[in-house]
């Protein structure tokens, strides 16, 4: 057992019983911390992974969680039969939103994404066809129900959660080891060489737009589910700035850097409530000064399966190189 | 017709505050290529920090023309220094770093100047004084022009010349063209890309300083978290006339602010961002590089 796995090991059990040593506020951070960093990872495997300028995070967790409320309250659909949709409808904006603008270079990818985003923040606080119930949002989201038992504890949504982020981890340790992922890490290395290789960059762009899509969108459908509630300022542009920086602040494409980052940004806040006025600037000194120090991340990604399997290769392939 | 008349003259003043704001975005990021996300936020800064002064220095003096230009220069000195310390601090550090790293700087130094508005000035809204300048108003037939707008109009224009000539004209504003085309050439030109790089933050600050106090004076309320808006309408400004160009940025301002009135005088306000962002979004996909923007060998 190496060291990353045994690290991860422990982070998983700790999680797992995690529910049992704390009382009801601190499931709810816990909650929040889970929700949160599953929606990093998912906005990790656009920007981290296929290097696509993405500040538009918030609108497909939004759509996630907007897909529940809108289905279960207007039209009375069970909370299990709304998760599909939330996966669905994500992926579909993505696919429809990035399409003709994927080809863009970064900045101006970035500034186009920053505008989806304050066009869906209005759509949503002007109540488009009269379903995302304006500044306020939509109150009122069932609980769960599973063959009829209900699934209303916090300890219930916390295991949801759970399993959701042991899903994305596995969904991105088997795209880190496909063909997709080797594509998206040759992507991000070296545009102009990975076209000459004859990788389809658009669709593999497109590609890892719409599987950050569908995971943020259940994340946005848990998100619902802890608070019963939806309104537009949780979809916010501040709030992809910050998903945005929490990739880039921890380490993009270093799980342990997600999880970092989204502790310091989401959870820290939650923990010291003294500070709430002053949080932003600092937070904003600390963006500035990880940068300056680390300007790869907190905790970059050193390891990886291509890069250490090219490597390896490399070095068998030189008369005199060591293989280990 | 009025209407439209009204709409028009109200169209190019905002257009040109947009425009002294765009001019600090596509300087800097015709040099260094970065979103300079904290320039929205100093032009924020600076309406409070005239604000400031105004209520200071001058508190219960009568306004005179004197004070209003000692207000302007204060601010734009003070606006500068806080541009180029800027630079220095989050920018400079970072510019042989990834390209992702400056904009997260960029991001946290926005807002640290936000937050620091917040807790310096208070979470709520300040009011301009109406005294600064005459509120004289003149009706030309049926279309109202106040003094604040002639003022607004007639020192951007001076402005955006002035500076034209200076980035054309002058020794320093060459070296900067030579800088922004390319900066390992301009060192071996002898020109000093650091000393360049402050110039273009203090020439950008003082911009969007004066933009600034426009605002306050045009708008008269300030809110702490308004840079947003004016830095991103500003940049959309930029990437209209073409990111780097600055000709293009003041005709991007201009074109902008008349949009933007034309839609919030006969379509709708609760929509205007969105229809700007849509205007964006076509233009970017249209032509990438703006309308003065220069065909780059670069694939967009």
């Amino acid at each position: 057992m190496n060291k990353t796995t045994l690290i991860a090991t422990i982070f998983i059990l700790v999680m797992a019983v995690f529910p049992f040593t704390v009382d009801s506020a601190w499931l709810s951070i816990g909650i929040t911390f889970l929700v949160f960093a599953t929606v990093a990872f998912s906005q990790d495997i656009i920007l981290g992974r296929a290097g696509v300028f993405n500040m538009g995070h918030a609108i497909f967790f939004g759509i996630g969680a907007y897909t529940t409320a809108i289905l279960n309250v207007h039209f009375g659909l069970e909370i299990i039969a709304t998760i599909p949709f939330a996966i669905i409808f994500p992926v579909i904006v993505a696919i429809v939103l990035a399409g003709p603008i994927i080809h863009l270079r970064g900045d101006y990818l970035l500034v186009a994404t920053i505008g989806f985003n304050i066009i869906f923040e209005q759509v949503l606080s002007n109540d488009l066809f009269g379903l995302t119930g304006g500044p306020n949002g939509i109150f009122g989201i069932d609980v769960v129900r599973i063959f009829g038992y209900e699934l209303f504890s916090d300890k219930a949504i916390y295991y949801m959660a759970f399993g959701l982020l042991l899903v994305t981890l596995l969904i991105i340790r088997n795209l880190d080891n496909s063909r997709y992922g080797r594509a998206l890490y040759y992507i991000n290395k070296d545009e102009i060489a990975a076209k000459s290789m004859g990788i389809n960059i658009p669709y593999y762009k497109l590609f890892a737009f719409a599987l950050g899509a569908a995971i943020a969108g259940v994340a946005g459908s848990i998100f619902a589910i802890q608070y019963s509630a939806v309104s537009p300022e949780s979809f916010s542009f501040m709030q992809s700035v910050m998903f945005f920086a929490i990739v880039l602040v921890g380490g993009s494409a270093s799980l342990p850097g997600v999880i970092i980052g989204t502790f310091v940004m989401f959870v820290l806040p939650e923990l010291f409530t003294e500070f709430k006025e002053s949080r932003y600037l600092i937070f904003g000194a600390a963006m500035v000064l990880t940068m300056v120090l680390r300007p790869n991340g907190v905790w970059p990604a050193s390891f990886g399966n291509i890069p250490k399997y090219l490597k390896e290769k490399a070095l068998k392939a030189k008369p005199k190189g060591e293989t280990k | 017709m009025d209407i439209f008349l009204q709409q028009l003259i109200n169209g190019l003043t905002i257009g040109s505050l947009y425009a002294l704001v765009a001019l600090g975005y596509t300087m800097v990021y015709g040099v260094m290529k970065l979103i300079n996300f904290a320039h929205g936020d100093l032009v924020a800064f600076s309406a409070y920090v005239g604000l400031t002064i105004f209520s200071q220095l001058f508190g219960a003096s009568a306004v005179s023309f004197v004070n209003v230009i000692i207000i302007f220069l204060l601010t734009a000195i003070i606006v500068a220094f806080v541009g180029v310390l800027l630079e220095r601090l989050a920018y400079r550090p970072l510019r042989t770093a990834p390209r992702l790293s400056a904009v997260v700087s960029a991001l946290g130094a926005a807002l640290v100047i936000q937050n620091g508005i917040m807790l310096i000035w208070g979470p709520n809204m300040q009011i301009f004084p109406a005294d600064l300048l005459p509120s004289t108003t003149w009706n030309i037939s049926g279309v109202i022009i106040s003094f604040t707008q002639v003022c607004i109009l007639a020192l951007s224009a001076i402005l955006m010349i002035a500076l034209y000539f200076f980035i054309n004209r002058t020794k320093i504003g060459t070296a900067i063209r030579a800088t922004a085309i390319d900066q390992d050439a301009a060192k071996l030109m002898g020109i000093n890309v650091n000393r360049i790089i402050m110039i273009i933050f203090v020439v950008g600050s003082m911009l969007g300083a004066i933009g600034g106090l426009f605002i306050g004076l045009y708008y008269r309320s300030l809110t702490f978290d308004m840079g947003w808006v004016y830095g991103l309408n500003a940049f959309i400004a930029a990437i209209i006339g073409g990111i780097g160009s600055i000709p293009g940025a003041m005709i991007g301002g201009l074109l902008l602010g008349l949009f933007n009135a034309l839609i919030a005088g006969y379509i709708s306000t609760e929509w205007a961002e969105t229809f700007t962002f849509v205007l964006l979004i076509i233009i970017l996909i249209v032509r990438p590089t703006g309308i003065l923007g220069e065909k780059t060998a670069e694939k967009v």
